[in-house]
């Protein structure tokens, strides 16, 4: 149900809110664009930022340094696995009440940790609780911006997804701090106090509709099934045929299981086969770059300063990409933005064994962080401008828990890579394959994806023109009839 | 060679003065004062370390494992005054050694200073120094292996709870004969055994670690952990901290307290909100079912009048 005026923005022609209500693109949306911020940020800067505390607590329980590195797979695995459980949540109970408990269970499990007597202990704590938790606040800040922006929302998704390099920029400083003053176990405690604010952001994420009552099944789906059935004047603006089909089918779905009607999506599978490649040598350079400049000769805080500067430009680069997305050119094709964005993060990856020298370091620390925020900030915006948010939630659930392989099995094959050719540039050349075949990939597919919406929609559009003729001859009849 | 009786000794003493004086090359051995280190050292020297000055001091770290017969020799450069013979002597830790102001002569545009030294012991670790005439001087730090990172940031821990003090020499510098754990200050250091209730020292080639159980208050402090070489230990100090549980206690609840607070103004300004929203809501729809009450007495009497015009 998209207003007329929406059409200025030449709003793409592919899947659109079909939510009940008119995204409010503002107001008290800006404060649900912080409250994103914050549980974004929390989600992935907090696993990043407990690798400071590694060393001494590998040294208290006596064990190796890899049992230790398990940890934080143990809470990344768990932060994508609980991604469909966290879908269903928020499908059932709207974003606020998931968010709100995903920081109960993350407070409770630092808090819980502290007292920790066995590295188990903390994998289960830390590890899983922790890790579902972050989950739990995760995709509901990304659902939630899709049901209060939609012609501001690109800049909305880039401007909180911000809060993931801001976060890690406070975070370890912070955990230092902690770490000389408390020692692991009272970090941990107040590291306990400090994730709780999560559900201050829990708090801000007000729904929408205040009259939604809990329980109820999404309004979107009642929605376009009355619209379908009852409303035959304004136009859904759903140019994609197969949701307006599946909707019945989706509708029970919804309440029960995640949507997996999204596999025969088009536009999903798209994201999704060039997502899993991508991930392979996403997190792989970030990791990898310190080391990299060691080995080159480099001291440890000049190489250390190479990663602050990558933090920096990420951290500047996201609303800047949101910003750009927004603009009138770019919107209704957002998604060649983003196949842009991943091809540029190969190509930086190919250029870098030419880089020499410190300078060359700091080069492609620079242009690395524009590909890299690029990509993060967009990289939900292109999935709700796919499916739509009323799929959203399900849909990143899924693509979650799929990613979850990619992601845990980049950074040891990387590993190996170097192990065996004791070099470093073949890990990069390869993440650059990994990175510039996916872009392409988007850029062709998404190509003939377009050309098919805009010929649904151009044959939705003469559909719907002939229904009004219709009921006008109806009710013309009927009059006559009188 | 500590067992020969004193009269040999004299004798071999007297044999190589007799030497030393046909050369040009001084080599004598240093014998501490105190201690009866009658060691006859060889001509020869097992390491040797120079230094070459020109204008500016310099300073050496010569690292030792075993005890040593060590040649230190400076070679200062000529300046422009090109004096025949400069006057030089040898220190150690700051105070001249007796007897070895020499006076040296210029060869090859060089003053040439050499002397050995016979480190048997810790106690002859130190700093050595040739110094000239003219003020420049050439120091050498003899030393066992340091430790390469020293952690500045004291360990810290919670009573009744447990510590481990970890101690690591690296790949780069000699491994170790053995470890051994201290505590005190810098004057007075006490070794710990292993006491199972309380120290357990578990040392690898190249690390060591004490853990200490039951940590008390007097339990904080400085310890030390040393690398035991032939000729020294090197140390690494690291401070133990013991806090309580209520130190961390303190800023936990606090910002508990500060998110409790503000969930509760964030739900409390939405329920005022939405009140007003249903209060405004309700007189809205008051005033719409009164106009709409209105409207259908207006179409009903219409109705009807249009019933009665038609009858």
């Amino acid at each position: 149900m998209l207003e007329p005026h929406y059409g200025e923005l030449n709003m793409p022609p592919a899947a659109a809110t079909n939510l009940a209500h008119k995204p409010p693109d503002g107001g008290w949306g800006w404060a649900v664009v912080v409250a994103a911020f914050i549980s974004i940020g929390f989600s992935y800067a907090f696993p990043k930022s407990l690798t400071i505390y590694f060393k001494e607590i590998q040294e208290y329980f006596s064990v190796s340094y890899s049992e230790i590195a398990w940890l934080s797979s143990v809470m990344l695995a768990s932060m994508y696995a609980g991604g469909p459980v966290s879908s269903i949540l928020v499908n059932r109970y709207g974003s606020r009440p998931v968010v709100m408990l995903g920081g109960l269970m993350v407070s409770a499990a630092m808090v819980l940790s502290s007292f920790g007597t066995t590295i188990i202990h903390l994998y289960l704590c830390v590890g899983v609780i922790g890790g579902f938790g972050l989950a739990f606040n995760l995709q509901p800040a990304l659902t939630i911006i899709g049901t209060y922006f939609q012609a501001k929302r690109p800049l909305a998704n880039g401007l909180a997804m911000t809060g993931s390099p801001v976060f890690l920029s406070i975070l370890a400083p912070l955990n230092q701090f902690l770490f000389d003053s408390y020692g692991w176990r009272g970090s941990f405690l107040i590291l306990g106090s400090v994730v709780f604010n999560c559900c201050v952001a829990g708090a801000l994420m007000r729904p929408v509709s205040n009259q939604k009552p809990k329980g109820c099944l999404p309004p979107s789906n009642e929605a376009v099934d009355q619209g379908a059935v009852a409303d035959a004047g304004p136009q859904t603006a759903d140019s994609d045929p197969e949701e307006g089909q599946h909707e019945g089918k989706g509708q029970t779905q919804n309440s029960k299981l995640v949507d997996l009607t999204l596999f025969k999506h088009r536009g999903f599978l798209i994201y999704l086969v060039g997502n899993v490649v991508m991930f392979f040598g996403f997190f792989a350079p970030v990791v990898f770059l310190a080391p990299y400049a060691k080995h080159q000769g480099i001291d440890e805080y000049s190489a250390a300063f190479l990663l602050t500067i990558f933090a920096l430009v990420d951290m500047f680069i996201r609303p800047f990409t949101g910003f750009l997305g927004n603009t009138r050119r770019i919107r209704p094709k957002i998604q060649y933005f983003f196949s842009f964005a991943v091809s540029y993060n190969g190509i930086c990856h190919l250029l870098f064994p030419l880089a020499s020298g410190y300078q060359g370091l700091v080069v492609y620390a620079v242009f690395f962080g524009v590909g890299f925020g690029m990509v993060s900030a967009l990289l939900f915006e292109v999935l709700m401008d796919l499916v739509g948010a009323p799929r959203f939630s399900s849909a990143v659930g899924l693509v979650t828990i799929i990613e979850c392989g990619p992601v845990l099995l980049g950074p040891p094959i990387s590993g190996a890579l170097v192990d065996t050719f004791g070099e470093y540039k073949y890990l990069y050349s390869t993440c650059g394959v990994l990175m510039l075949t996916p872009g392409i990939f988007f850029f062709v597919m998404h190509y003939f994806n377009y050309k098919k919406l805009e010929d649904e929609q151009k044959q939705k559009a003469a559909g719907e023109m002939r229904r009004p003729e219709e009921t006008v001859e109806l009710k013309s009849n009927n009059e006559a009839n009188k | 060679m500590e067992n020969m009786p004193a009269s040999w000794k004299l004798l071999l003493m007297l044999l190589l003065v007799l030497t030393a004086s046909c050369g040009r090359v001084h080599a004598e051995t240093l014998a501490p004062s105190p201690k009866p280190l009658a060691s006859v050292p060889a001509l020869s020297a097992d390491m040797r370390k120079v230094a070459v000055l020109k204008s500016q001091n310099s300073t050496q770290n010569v690292q030792l494992l075993n005890p040593v017969n060590l040649s230190l020799e400076c070679s200062l450069t000529a300046d422009h005054n090109n004096l025949p013979n400069i006057s030089a002597f040898w220190s150690q830790d700051g105070r001249e050694i007796p007897d070895s102001r020499l006076t040296v002569a210029l060869e090859n545009q060089q003053y040439h200073l050499q002397r050995l030294f016979y480190i048997s012991g810790e106690e002859m670790l130190g700093s050595y120094s040739c110094v000239f005439e003219n003020g420049v001087r050439a120091d050498f730090i003899l030393a066992t292996p340091p430790f390469g990172e020293v952690r500045d940031k004291p360990v810290v821990s919670y009573v009744r709870d447990f510590v481990v003090l970890p101690c690591k020499m690296e790949e780069a510098k000699p491994k170790p004969l053995s470890w051994r754990w201290f505590r005190g200050n810098k004057t007075h250091k006490e070794q710990i055994s292993e006491q199972p209730e309380r120290f357990q020292i578990h040392s690898e080639e190249r690390k060591s670690k004490l853990k200490v159980i039951n940590l008390t208050h007097e339990d904080a402090g400085v310890y030390y952990c040393g690398a035991v070489y032939a000729i020294g230990t090197t140390m690494n100090p690291i401070e133990l901290k013991v806090i309580t549980y209520q130190e961390p206690l303190k800023p936990f609840i606090g910002i508990l307290i500060e998110v409790v607070l503000l969930v509760a103004v964030i739900f409390l300004c939405e329920k005022r909100r939405s009140k007003k929203n249903t209060s405004k809501g309700n007189e809205e729809n008051v005033d719409q079912n009164n106009i709409k009450l209105q409207e259908e007495e207006k179409g009903a009497e219409e109705g009807s009048s249009m019933r009665q015009r038609k009858v």
